[in-house]
Formats: C-alpha cells, structure tokens, sequence
C-alpha cells in the first residue's frame, strides 16, 4: 500500500501537459464550486441576521419572507452546485482510467487503486476549496453592490467566518473523494473494460413517470394551500426539491429520444455526428445542459414572482418587495448560468483530450477540423435550447395554478426569463468555443502511435 | 463531384489504366530542428502498385509518409499525384486531397467509437458530398465484400482488432482513392490476424485501382507488396521489386494454417 501512495506524485508527473491540464480544470471547477457555495450561504447568512436584528420597520415586517426566498435559491443552486462538483471530480478520474488500469493488470489491487484515486481528487478538492475561498473573498465585495430591502448586504453579513471556511476545507475534499471513488469502479471491476465502449443501459420509461407524479404533485400542494403562509412555502421548497430530483431523472431519458429524432434526420456528417454521440450517451449531454437546464427551471420559477406580488397593490414597500425578487432571481439566475457554462467548458476541454487520438487521426485522414467545431456547437447546443427551453416551460404551466392571468397583464418576469435563457445560451456556447484551441493543438499533433 | 468507390470489380481484376503517372515523390527533403528525417527520397508508385516502406525507429519512414500523404509540407523536393504537384498545396487543399484521392488505414483508432460500422465507413464518401442513404448503401456493400456482413450495426468497442481493422480498409476505399497509406496497419494485431488484414489490404487495393503504401517494420507485412524500399537516416537504401506478384503463395499459406476470416 505504501509504495502505491508513494507512486501517487509520480503518475501525475508522468502524465505530462494533458494531466496539468485536467487537474487545472478540476481545481478550477471545485473553485468555482466552493466560491459560489459559500456565497450563496453567506447571502443566506446576511438576510438570517437582518431577520434576528431588523433595523428598519421594513425588515421588521418583512426580514422573515426573504429568509425564505433565500432558502429557495440555495435549493436551486444545489443541483447544478453539486452536478458541477461532481464532474470535477469525475474529470480527474477519467484522466487516470487508462494509467490505473494499466496498474491493475500489473497486480495493483482494486482497494490501493481505490485508495490512490481518493487521494489524489481529495488533494485536487483541497486545492479547488482554497481557490474557493480566495475566489469568494473577491466576490464578496462585488455581491455587496447588490441592493436588498433599501440597503446593500454589507461584505460583514455575508461573511460566513472561520467555521464557515472549515466546513468547506473539509466537505469539498470529502465530497471530491466519494464522487471520485464511485466513478471509479468500472476500473476496479475489470481492468479490461475501461476501453471498450459498451452500448448503453437504456434509460426507463419509469423516470417520465417519476417526473409526471412529482410535477403534479406540487400542483395540487400549491393550489390546495390557496395563500403564501410559511408553511405552505416550506412545503414548496421541499416539493421544489423533489422537481429537481425527478427533473434530473428525467433529463437524460429526454435526451435519447431527442438524440433518436436527430439521428433519424440526420442528413449531413455532422448532424449524424452530433446525434450519435448523443445518443451515445445522454447522461453525459445532460451533465452538460443540466445546469442550464435547472436554470431554466429556476427562470421559469422566479419569472412569475413580480406578477404574483403585484397583484397585492403597489405601495412603497410592496414595489421595493418587487425589486427585490427581480433582483433575487437574477442573481440566482447568474449564478446557475456560470455554472452551467462552466461545466460545459470543462464537459469539452476534457471530452477533446479523451478523443485526442480519434480527432487526429481522422483529420488526418482529411476530416476538416470545422466539422469537429460544427459537432461540438450541435452536440451542446442541441439539447441546450431543447433543455433550457423545454425546462423553463415545464416550471411556468408547474407554477401555472399560481400565477393565473397576471403573467399576461404583468410579462416583465417573462421577458426576463427570455433575456436570462438568450444570454445563458451565449455564455454556454461562449465556454464550448473557449476550448477551440485546445482543439487545434490535439490535430496539430502527428504523434498518434499508441507509444 | 467526386464519385464513391464500388465494390463490384473482383479481386484481382487488373487495375484500371490511367492516363498519367501514379505517385512520383523527388528529391523529398525534410528536416525537425536540426534533425534530418528525409535527406533526399525518390518515390514512384504506379497506379494499383503495392509499396512497403521499411525501415528500423527514427529512420524517416513515417516522415516519408507523411510526406507523400500532404500531412506535412517537405522542406524540399516534390510530390506528385498523377501528374500534378501537391506537396506545396494550403492546408485547406492538402485536406481535401487527403479526403478525395487518399485513403488511409492506421494501427488503430481511426474508428468512431460511438458511430456503428457502416456509418464510420459511410461518413468519408458523406463529407465528400455523397447523400446519406447511398453512402450507407455502399458501406453496406463494402462491409459484405470485405466478410463482415452482419457487423454492419456493431460499434468499433464491439468489433476484435481484425474486424475493426477491415472496416477501416473499407472507410479507407470508398471514395474511390488514388493512394492507400497504411501506417503499421497490422501493429496492433497477432500475426495470423494480421496476416488476414494485408490480404484482403493489397486484394481490395489493387482491384480498386489504387496504389498502396505500406509503412511497417515487420518483413512478413512487407512481403505482401509488390515492391519494397528500405529506408535509413533519411535516405532509401534499397529498392526491391517483384517479378511476379507472389501473395498467393501467402494466401494458400493463410488458408492451408488458419482458414477463414477472423
């Protein structure tokens, strides 16, 4: 065991400017994961105490509903959070397959490679939460430009402290660890497998069903709760959580007969190329364009809150109320956007270094390099606006027993979401162009003997 | 429109004649740093020849292909594809050179893992403008010449190494090229495979028409080529031609030792 821990740096030298690389984008993206977490906490954080401490009239009266509101963000942006998270930690692993593999068929047993993977994405979590931290530490004074009920949350409410910043030392490593060891058991189960490609386990028809039950369940728990009492609210965030679960489950099977359709109509390479590696598999896309996906749920939810509470009159406060949810909801629609391009730039970059041998040899072979562009663009894009779209859908006819005509008489909130989708759509292409030259370097490379 | 190869002619039809030289490389210089890899190589290849480059690592083999291939630019010299010159076409053109009159066949990976046999075969002939259907049609057909009739839905990951192999020969032949290059197309192979794969390789090129040049280490790969050079520190050291082409004697070994296809 102790001369695998120790071979542990050397296989991370050894694997050159690719490993820098990938363990470059992990750290970046448990960074950007750990940044916006403690953030969001720390938002969460600040409005808690102005409800403990009001100091104005305003908070008085209204301090409490905004805790709420801020408990519904930190659901929203738990998902993609996490899903972020764990493609940073899958991203890591991926890298290693073929060299722990390699490791196993030379009598390393599975619990050392085990132990070995754990290591090394706790160390890369470990630094992505340091990264985090410093990452946050600037933001801090960015979120506080922000206003909320008639003043900015100052950089000392949204501080999170000492403990704060521990628990994040320790969880993101943790959490890095667990998701690393469970990607990895393809590797420990056979050696063999890790390069062949299987096709994969259809996704059931069970999950639509899943979705369907949990959809209409927050429907009838909205309508037969009739007003926005605390109560019923908590019961929202909770069926709000369920969607996203069933959402999730939902996704990927969404995406195969989307990938069918395409396939089916496929009539250039390219459009056959991006089917089939979506067909190929879905869960992948929707690591992808879940987080635009789940933003889309967020934007769909959040666009009707200003028609909801306008309904109530339009006094000074309830107008700053208003503001405020606009407000909200674009933050939390920032953030997922960020994420979600995020974890598109990091699906490519390390999805372009996994077929590096393939793109070079069939541009070799005289494949134009813009074909592998025009691929890349409708692999993400495809399912981005079926999803992004599809998704905010889904929440507005959700939410529909709620907001009634008000979404007509009052379409700022839906305008916003239209805005939201079209940037966060840029933004997530923007990422996947990003990695061209990573691209351009991998065909630019002759050296494609398997030595 | 350039035309997509067909499978029809029988294997060893006499190649088609054409009205200009084959391949024809002279006075091919190239050089790495301060490196020479090629220091001067005379090429020529006529139409439905076979070549087998031989050579020990490092010796340019593999430059020479490149070279003859329009992957990279020689620093001298010239090459040329039936008369007209290519080594000094842009990258764009080089491309679509590649694309239209070569085909290639690697030692491995060349295949699309999430593409099924008959599209990895059907996408070359599609990027050259033919229309999905009759691509897939004469991928179909191809497939069922080079024995792998019922493959055709099996992805690479589902295929052993010989299959994948010939599907690669099929993609490498179905736009109908001037020139095959095979880089080590056997290095990931047993022998008896591997063996298998350079028949049908040098049966199927040479009743297309195209000439075939092979670069490997290995001298019972060369064997199945009609002519052979041998290439060291830059330069070819030996040139070796066939009377007759014997791969016959090589097929009955085959089917006297192993039998059908694998």
């Amino acid at each position: 065991m102790r001369a695998v821990l120790a071979l542990a740096p050397r296989l991370r030298t050894a694997g050159g400017s690719d490993t820098r690389l990938t363990t470059g984008l992990a750290v970046l993206a448990f960074a950007v994961t750990t940044a916006l977490t403690l953030s969001v906490v720390g938002g969460l954080r600040g409005f808690m105490a102005r409800a403990a401490n009001p100091t104005s009239q305003y908070e008085v009266d209204y301090a409490e509903p905004y805790v709420w509101l801020a408990w519904i963000a930190v659901v929203l942006l738990l998902v993609p959070l996490v899903t972020l998270g764990g493609a940073a930690a899958r991203l890591g692993v991926a890298r290693r397959d073929a060299r722990l593999a390699t490791l196993r068929l030379l009598g390393v047993t599975p619990r050392e490679v085990v132990v070995l993977t754990v290591v090394e994405t706790a160390a890369q979590g470990l630094a992505g939460a340091v990264a985090g931290m410093v990452l946050y530490g600037v933001l801090l004074p960015v979120w506080s430009l922000v206003p909320f009920m008639g003043s900015h949350l100052t950089v000392g409410e949204m501080w999170v402290g000492a403990p704060g910043l521990l628990v994040a030392a320790v969880a993101v490593p943790l959490l890095a660890a667990v998701s690393g060891a469970v990607s990895l058991r393809r590797v420990v189960v056979s050696p063999l497998g890790v390069a062949r490609r299987q096709t994969p386990r259809r996704l059931g028809w069970v999950r639509l069903l899943v979705a369907v039950v949990g959809v209409g369940l927050f429907m009838v728990v909205s309508v037969a709760g009739g007003g926005l009492g605390a109560a019923v609210i908590g019961v929202l965030i909770a069926c709000l959580g369920i969607a996203f679960a069933t959402l999730n489950a939902v996704g990927p099977w969404v995406l195969g007969l989307y990938a069918r359709l395409l396939l089916w109509r496929a009539r250039t390479p390219a459009r056959l190329l991006a089917a089939r590696r979506l067909l190929d598999d879905p869960r992948a896309a929707w690591r992808v364009v879940g987080g635009l996906g789940l933003a889309g749920f967020v934007a769909g939810c959040l666009a009707v809150l200003p028609a909801l509470t306008m309904e109530a009159g339009s006094s000074a406060e309830d107008r700053l109320m208003v503001d405020d949810l606009t407000t909200g909801a674009m933050l939390t629609l920032v953030i997922a956007f960020v994420l979600a391009a995020v974890s598109a730039g990091v699906a490519q970059a390390s999805a372009v270094l996994d077929r590096r041998r393939e793109y070079a040899l069939q541009h070799l072979a005289g494949v134009p390099a813009e074909l592998f562009h025009e691929v890349r663009r409708r692999e993400v894009l495809g399912p981005l606006l079926l999803v992004g779209v599809g998704s905010a859908a889904v929440a507005v006819v959700m939410l529909s027993p709620l907001l009634g005509f008000a979404g007509v008489t009052n379409p700022r909130g839906l305008l916003l979401l239209g805005g939201c989708l079209v940037g966060g759509v840029l933004l997530v292409l923007a990422a996947v162009e990003s990695t061209r030259p990573l691209l351009r370097q991998v065909l630019a490379s002759r050296d494609v003997r398997p030595d | 429109m350039h035309t997509t190869g067909t499978p029809g002619a029988a294997p060893g039809a006499a190649a088609p004649t054409r009205t200009s030289d084959g391949l024809r490389a002279r006075g091919l210089v190239h050089r790495f740093g301060s490196t020479t890899a090629l220091a001067g190589v005379d090429l020529d290849l006529a139409p439905g020849r076979s070549l087998a480059v031989m050579g020990p690592s490092g010796s340019g083999k593999s430059t020479l292909l490149h070279c003859l291939a329009g992957i990279l630019v020689p620093d001298d010299g010239s090459v040329t594809l039936r008369g007209r010159e290519v080594a000094r076409l842009d990258e764009r053109e080089r491309s679509l050179l590649r694309r239209r009159h070569y085909g290639f066949v690697f030692q491995f990976g060349q295949l699309l893992p999430e593409l099924p046999a008959v599209e990895n075969v059907a996408l070359p002939a599609m990027l050259n403008g033919a229309p999905r259907a009759r691509a897939t049609e004469h991928a179909r057909q191809w497939l069922v010449r080079l024995g792998l009739a019922g493959m055709e839905e099996r992805r690479p990951g589902e295929l052993s190494g010989g299959q994948a192999q010939r599907v690669a020969v099929a993609r490498a032949l179905i736009t109908g090229p001037d020139v095959v290059f095979a880089d080590e197309p056997t290095g990931a192979l047993d022998q008896a495979t591997g063996a298998n794969v350079m028949r049908i390789l040098t049966e199927t090129t040479r009743a297309a028409g195209a000439s075939l040049v092979v670069v490997t280490h290995d001298k019972g790969v060369a064997d199945w080529c009609e002519e052979r050079i041998e290439v060291r520190d830059g330069l070819v050291v030996g040139h070796h031609v066939r009377e007759s082409w014997d791969g016959a004697a090589a097929r009955a070994d085959l089917s006297a030792g192993h039998g059908g296809l694998r």
